[in-house]
Formats: C-alpha cells, sequence, structure tokens
C-alpha cells in the first residue's frame, strides 16, 4: 500500500507543477527592467500603476536586478505600451519588457 | 527677547520644508518622484531646546512641533505638497526684578504650500539623477498677536508670523541601491506682518543617506536601513520692527545631523539627532543646543 501511495505522490508532483505552469503561461507572465528604481519606497509608485491596469494579478519587484514581473489573470494581456505608460507614469523608465 | 527669534523661525522651516517622496534625507529635500495619482504622508515631530544664556536672563526655549505633510503627485514629474504644523513653545527667563517667568504658546503654525517640478531626470539601471525646483508659500495661519498675564507674546513664542512669505529653491538627489545624496539651496523671503518683520532666510543643505543593511542585496530584498549624515547651512537677515533691523536677531549656523531610517515599500521610519557645529549669530543671540527629530512616511 506504501508502495502504491509513493507512486501516486511521485506521479503526482510532475502533473503539479506542470499544470501550474500551463496555468502561468495560459494567465500570462511578462518581465521587464526599471530603470531608475533603487530603493523599495519608490517601487510601490511602480507597484500601484501596473496594479491599477486591468487584469493584472500580481506585481513582483526585485530591486537588485531592477526587474518587474508581472502575473495576469486568464485571458487578461498586458501590452508594453500599458507597461511604459505604468512605469512612466511612476517616474521610472521600462526596457527589455517580454 | 527678539533676540532668540532667529532659531524660532529657522526651526520651523527646517522641520517642515521636507518632502515626504522618496527614501529622502530627514531635514532636506529630495527630487525623487511621487507616482501620478499617488499619495505620500509624513508625519514628523520636532523638539528643539536652546539655552546656555549669555544675557545673564538665564533663558530656557524649547519647542515640540509635529508637522503633517500630503504630497500628491499630480503628474510624473509635478508634485504638490501641503504642510500642517502644530507647535507647543515655550520660554522661561528671569525677569530684570528677579523673578522667574514662563511665557508659553500653543496651537497651529504657519501652513505651507508648494509645488516641485522634475526639471531633468536620467534613469538608468539602479541609479537615478534627478534636479527639481520648488515653490511655495507659507499662509499666516497661526496666531502672531497671542497675550499672556505679562503682555504680547515676543515673536519668538508667537505660533506664526501673521504674513505671507512666498519660498523657494532647487534639489538635486543621485541615488543608488547603495547610497543616495540630495543637494538643495532654498530661500525665503518673508514679509511684514503687523509691523514686525523676520528676517529672510537662504539655506543650502547636503544629505548622504548609506545603506547600513542589508549589506548584499537578494532579490527578495524589500527593506533597507539607511544611515544618515546631513548638514545645513542657515542664514537668516535681521528682523525688523516698524523698519528698524533688530542688531540681536539674525545669523549663521552650520547644523550637522546623524540618523537611521528604516524603508519599506509601503513606510519610512526614522530618527535624528541635528547639533549646531558653528553658530555665528548677530549680538547676544541665544544659542541652540540640539534638535531630536522623529518622523514616519507611508504612500498609498
Amino acid at each position: 500500500m506504501k508502495a502504491i501511495r509513493k507512486t501516486l505522490f511521485l506521479l503526482a508532483v510532475p502533473v503539479i507543477v506542470f499544470a501550474g505552469t500551463i496555468q502561468a503561461w495560459a494567465a500570462g507572465v511578462h518581465s521587464f527592467k526599471v530603470d531608475g528604481l533603487a530603493c523599495p519606497f519608490c517601487s510601490y509608485g511602480v507597484e500601484k500603476q501596473l496594479k491599477a491596469i486591468p487584469g493584472v494579478r500580481g506585481v513582483k519587484i526585485s530591486i537588485k536586478t531592477s526587474t518587474v514581473t508581472v502575473t495576469m489573470k486568464n485571458g487578461a494581456e498586458l501590452t508594453k505600451a500599458q507597461a511604459s505608460r505604468a512605469v512612466k507614469n511612476a517616474g521610472f523608465s521600462m526596457r527589455n519588457f517580454r | 527677547m527678539k533676540r532668540i527669534v532667529v532659531f524660532s523661525i529657522t526651526t520651523v522651516i527646517a522641520a517642515v520644508a521636507n518632502l515626504p517622496a522618496g527614501a529622502a534625507p530627514i531635514t532636506t529635500n529630495t527630487a525623487l518622484p511621487v507616482a501620478k495619482g499617488e499619495y505620500v504622508f509624513r508625519e514628523q515631530i520636532v523638539f528643539n531646546q536652546s539655552g546656555d544664556d549669555p544675557s545673564g536672563a538665564n533663558r530656557d526655549h524649547n519647542v515640540a512641533l509635529s508637522a503633517s505633510v500630503l504630497g500628491y503627485g499630480v503628474t510624473p514629474d509635478l508634485a504638490i505638497f501641503g504642510v500642517l504644523p502644530v507647535a507647543y513653545k515655550k520660554l522661561k527667563l528671569t525677569t530684570p526684578g528677579g523673578a522667574r517667568v514662563t511665557r508659553k504658546d500653543s496651537g497651529l503654525g504657519d501652513i505651507r504650500a508648494f509645488a516641485r517640478y522634475t526639471a531633468y531626470k536620467k534613469n538608468m539601471p539602479g541609479q537615478t539623477f534627478r534636479i527639481a525646483p520648488f515653490a511655495g508659500i507659507e499662509l499666516p495661519t497661526g496666531e502672531n498677536t497671542e497675550t499672556d498675564a505679562l503682555g504680547r507674546l515676543p515673536p519668538a513664542v508667537q505660533l506664526g508670523s501673521g504674513s505671507w512669505d512666498p519660498f523657494g529653491g532647487l534639489i538635486v538627489t543621485y541615488q543608488t541601491l547603495d547610497f543616495q545624496i540630495d543637494l538643495q539651496a532654498g530661500y525665503q523671503a518673508n514679509t511684514k506682518a503687523d509691523g514686525f518683520e523676520f528676517g529672510d532666510v537662504a539655506r543650502l543643505d547636503g544629505s548622504l543617506q548609506y545603506r547600513l543593511w542589508p549589506a548584499k542585496l537578494a532579490d527578495d530584498t524589500s527593506a533597507f536601513i539607511y544611515g544618515v549624515g546631513e548638514l545645513n547651512l542657515i542664514r537668516q537677515e535681521k528682523n525688523r520692527a516698524n523698519g528698524i533691523a533688530n542688531p540681536n536677531s539674525g545669523g549663521t549656523a552650520l547644523w550637522g545631523l546623524a540618523g537611521l531610517q528604516y524603508v519599506t515599500a509601503r513606510r519610512i521610519i526614522e530618527a535624528g539627532v541635528q547639533v549646531p557645529l558653528i553658530q555665528d549669530l548677530n549680538g547676544t543671540a541665544l544659542e541652540r543646543e540640539y534638535i531630536v527629530r522623529g518622523s514616519v512616511r507611508f504612500n498609498f
């Protein structure tokens, strides 16, 4: 019985990981660089501007690498122009949108 | 008693003029942005102690001040600010007759409103350089004709100047992931009210904020602790009463500040102690001893 459980568990792990990847892909994950960002307090302005865009589910900012990762809700899409405007409204500059 | 006016007015100016935007200096301003549609709020508590009276009146003067600052980003480059100061001022002195008296007042001071525009900015990976002029006015909202049992309070104890006083200046900011430098030149033209005019104030300010923690940044770093060192060179002209300059008012002082800031995405908590490094005051003005500052900032 233990062996069956172990086998099921080992099979479930990659399925869950794969499903998560598919979900992220389907939802849309974008990343880009924000020039000028150099402290935590300023990052809130970027986060607030991006979260105001319809369809944005989450925003993650790495101050160390000036990288912003935006996760979209299912079916929603983030355009380069939207992201650039949001970053500009926060007082910074965007590059390397993906 | 007018001799102590010099430190009273410059204390208020130094305490309430600084913008709450970005990781910022404690006593002066920054050119870092306020995002469009974003609010920033700062509540600063200041305690200023002066004594060591050379005049023989054994004067002891202190001011406790609460300054609430609200800023709003109109555009990515234009931000507007309002400053609401509430002060408690107390002056103890020995009269020529030998009596020890206390004169005090508390309440709303002079509200300040101003705008800052980012005239130049260069954003680079992990760093930014900005130049921003600012201009505003100090409104006569604080009472300037209060009296007590001894008569009209001296200007140093009054809560306001009674006058409309324009001010302006230029801020230069350079920020990297490791440190931030802010430089400011400012001027306030004080005008006359009820026959009295505070001397104009010119100032040069410099601030260095250096990241102490974390020593090395990680991908998930979301908070900094800065060590803060600042210098403020403040020059105030002589006050004038009915057109006559008071020889015991005005002067030049160089201040130094050491402080700490804890900075996160939503708030800053900071504290610092300021001491006069050089005081070259006119006449027998009462010298200042120290200023303690603490504040919190939020953005929303």
